[in-house]
């Protein structure tokens, strides 16, 4: 099988065996992604008909959850029957808890996250029917994933007696399944989600106890244990409230146990504030592979929510608000104590996923994530973005973290200090550097800025997914072609003052780059004094610097459907690095440069030493369009009429360095975007499917 | 051959919140073999001591028998059985200069 292809999966290796087929990795031919491809068994296809299985399998495939394993595609060639599956990195729970004891604020963790899994799938009339720790995998930063929902197939009662009366000649893969059947499947019923809560509780036993809690050397020893005996009581080591969840999840009755998986979780999730103490009231329970943030009010995010995130030099907060912007709902502080410089928002692919880097001084610097804003993060145990060993250099921060393109929806980039550029083709489980441009010629001559040797600026173009630009920190704008392969410096036109050559060919430092999606071959750039725009890719820049205080600036933030306008926060000079005239300004241009304009109803115009950092101003994306800044004095201004009014909405943070804004969709409704207003390119394409229609505005 | 570590409280998530380890040692007995050892037993610690390039972190010092290894051999320093290997966040560590 290893190197055929069924349709446009090409198999590349032997993963496992289950009850109802091979699995295998396989590579998806057309998105450039490994899988996982489980080949359904002809005895499975036979007895439960190839309609039944699709259909189910369809059902299944509906389920989108960070702790159940997607399923992406079903498909039949010829007379194989296979189902597609996202591909998981790590181990199974049988394996974990043969190899190692588990402790049991990690029991209780990863049973958490197994009754969320459940809870989402019996919300949407999904029933497991097979849970047991061969189909719970943990992956490498203690992420559970259930697999195989809803494809279990219904066992017949002379199976089941079968099975009973065989057990111990039978083949190991159907006698796993039999010590995690309820009582009441066992006697004929239907296995419904209260028999799916039983084999929780089975899971949950074993994880606490090393054991299965309903044993036999035959098949009739473990189904009369199952159907008459208690479980034997848990070791002393077990906690109490965990004994209870476990004794009631294994209740014979089934009136009697938990009537719903999210009971469970909450009681779980319960267990874990009390298990361990800690100095910061933040972050009560940590273990090594997931960190629980309790003892804060978390956001409470709702479809169409706009979400701030804010990164300090002391940590992250998150601000909600819906969509009249009037109120912030604010949590945090996050990662209290480290430095985070990167944040982003990844709702693609029917993802809610908040990502940061935590960069501490003292331990390094390391990327999480969180799938429910905010409540639970990944703590890895490595570092995901490292330099390779033989480089001899060491990641020293993160940043800037940017989305892919909307047609490579599992792409992220990440750039660093020293200056270098990361990709990720998985949505963010694995990173590679991009060789190409840390190997480039100019590297060794790039010089620190005054904040260090860093690449702060992605812009991939929309349109072209081989073109993509950098801005490095000194080291200046570069473009590849061909999609990352090569690059070019491309700094034509922008001066340096702190170098004999005013105009060389790479050096500068350019502070931050934009661009709107319907006019790809235009740029605007804010650099280490002055202002510039491109019409050319970046060919060759144009001043466009008349009209403005100071051409010395941080933050430049392109409008989202106004491809002519354009936002900056001057600042006096490179030595004050304040607003001039004790004046907090936002300039604003509505003709891609020709004019500037201040903005300041609002803000403070007396007395205001502040700096706009180049990350710390964003958009919501909405219309009118929400804009937002933070400064290093730890204020967040908002606006939500595009820039004509301003409001402080928070003060007294630590040094804002990043601030970034999202518009939450949620079960695919989306929220309504206009087109993009503004003259149209001459080599504008027509308007994609991406963009919503305008029926669907609330 | 047996070496105790004593553990920050920042890094006990990663040892089961314990602040002091006993690690075995087997090849070669010098610092860098400890800490191999320790890393291996305890997943976690070692992207938060060491550089990916395999050099400690610069805000982190390492003593071995209260001895700051920078000044006794650094990661090349032998070490004997029963020694106490200390893990402490250095005072350097400060908000450096930005922008």
């Amino acid at each position: 099988m290893i190197g055929q292809t069924l349709d446009h999966y090409r198999i590349t290796a032997q993963l496992g065996e289950g009850g109802m087929g091979v699995v295998y990795r396989a590579r998806d031919e057309v998105l450039n992604r490994d899988v996982a491809l489980k080949l359904l068994a002809q005895g499975t296809i036979d007895k439960v008909g190839s309609g039944h299985l699709l259909r189910e399998a369809q059902t299944a495939s509906s389920l989108s959850h960070p702790n159940i394993c997607t399923i992406h595609q079903v498909g039949q060639t010829g007379d194989d029957f296979y189902v597609v599956m996202e591909l998981i990195e790590g181990r199974s729970l049988s394996d974990l808890l043969t190899a190692t004891g588990l402790s049991m604020e990690t029991v209780t963790r990863y049973g958490a996250q197994i009754a969320d899994a459940l809870a989402h799938a019996h919300d949407r009339g999904i029933v497991h029917r097979d849970l047991k720790g061969s189909n719970v995998m943990v992956t490498g930063d203690g992420r559970v994933k259930v697999l195989d929902f809803g494809l279990a197939t219904r066992m017949e009662r002379e199976e089941v007696s079968e099975l009973t009366l065989s057990y111990d000649t039978l083949e190991s893969k159907l006698v796993g399944t039999l010590p995690y059947m309820s009582p009441e499947v066992l006697r004929g019923h239907k296995a419904d989600h209260l028999s799916d809560i039983w084999a929780l509780g089975v899971m949950l036993y074993e994880a606490a106890a090393g054991r299965l809690p309903f044993r036999g050397n035959t098949g009739f020893e473990v189904t009369s244990a199952i159907l008459r005996e208690p479980p034997p009581p848990l070791p002393p080591s077990v906690p109490h409230g965990l004994a209870a969840v476990i004794q009631r999840c294994l209740m014979k009755e089934p009136a009697e146990r938990y009537q719903r998986a999210s009971e469970v979780r909450a009681a779980l999730e319960a267990l874990q504030g009390a298990v361990l103490q800690s100095r910061h009231p933040s972050e009560e329970t940590r273990g090594p592979r997931t960190l629980v943030l309790r003892g804060m009010q978390h956001l409470k995010v709702k479809n169409g929510d706009v979400l701030l995130l804010i990164g300090t030099n002391k940590g992250a907060f998150l601000l909600r608000s819906s969509r009249d912007r009037a109120r912030w709902d604010v949590a945090g502080p996050y990662f209290h104590g480290q430095g985070v410089y990167a944040m982003g928002y990844d709702g693609r692919n029917g993802r809610h996923r908040l990502w940061v880097s935590t960069n501490s001084l003292m331990w390094g610097t390391f990327l999480r994530s969180s799938d429910d804003f905010g409540r639970i993060w990944t703590n890895p145990l490595e570092a995901s973005i490292r330099f390779p060993v033989e480089s001899g250099n060491a990641l020293k921060n993160i940043w800037q973290f940017c989305l892919g393109r909307a047609d490579e929806p599992d792409t992220l980039y990440c750039g660093v200090e020293p200056a270098a550029l990361f990709e990720s083709r998985d949505a963010g489980e694995s990173w590679s550097l991009v060789r190409a441009l840390y190997d480039h010629p100019h590297r060794p001559r790039w010089m620190p800025s005054n904040g260090g040797l860093f690449l702060h600026t992605i812009v991939p173009d929309p349109e072209n997914k081989a073109r993509m630009y950098v801005g490095v920190s000194a080291g200046g704008v570069y473009r590849t072609e061909d999609g990352g392969n090569t690059w070019q410096a491309r700094n034509s036109g922008i001066r340096v003052v702190f170098m004999p050559e005013k105009y060389p060919e790479f050096g500068q430092c350019v502070h931050k780059i934009v661009l709107h999606e319907s006019r790809p071959e235009r740029l605007f750039l804010q650099n280490h004094w002055g202002l510039y725009r491109s019409d050319n890719w970046g060919d060759s820049w144009q001043d466009i610097a008349r009209g403005v205080p100071s051409d010395f600036g941080f933050a430049m933030l392109m409008h989202p459907h106004d491809a002519d306008c354009v936002y900056i926060v001057p600042v006096e000079s490179d030595e004050f690095r304040c607003t001039p005239e004790g004046r907090l300004r936002v300039y604003r241009t509505r003709n891609a440069g020709g004019s500037w304009e201040s903005l300041e109803r609002g803000l403070p115009q007396q007395g205001a030493y502040e700096t706009v950092l180049r990350d710390a101003f964003a958009t919501d994306s909405l219309d009118p369009a929400g804009l937002y800044f933070g400064t290093r004095s730890g204020k967040l201004y908002a606006s939500k009429d595009e820039g004509k009014s301003w409001k402080k909405i928070l003060e007294g943070l630590p040094q804002i360095v990043c601030v970034k804004g999202a518009v939450i969709q949620m079960d695919g409704v989306p929220a309504a975007r206009p087109r993009a207003k503004g003259k149209p390119a001459a080599k504008r394409k027509a308007a994609r499917t991406k963009s919503v229609k305008c029926g669907n505005r609330r | 051959m047996q070496v105790v570590f004593n553990i920050p409280g920042p890094l006990r998530e990663f040892t089961e919140n314990r602040s002091s380890v006993p690690v075995e040692v087997k090849a070669g007995p010098d610092l860098r073999a400890a800490l191999q050892a320790l890393f291996a037993a305890y997943p976690g610690l070692r992207d938060r001591v060491l550089t990916e390039s395999g050099e400690t972190r610069r805000h982190v010092n390492i003593f071995v028998a209260n001895e700051d290894i920078r000044y006794t051999g650094g990661l090349a320093m032998p070490v004997r059985e029963g020694v106490e290997i200390s893990i402490v966040p250095a005072i350097s560590g400060g908000i450096p200069q930005c922008h």
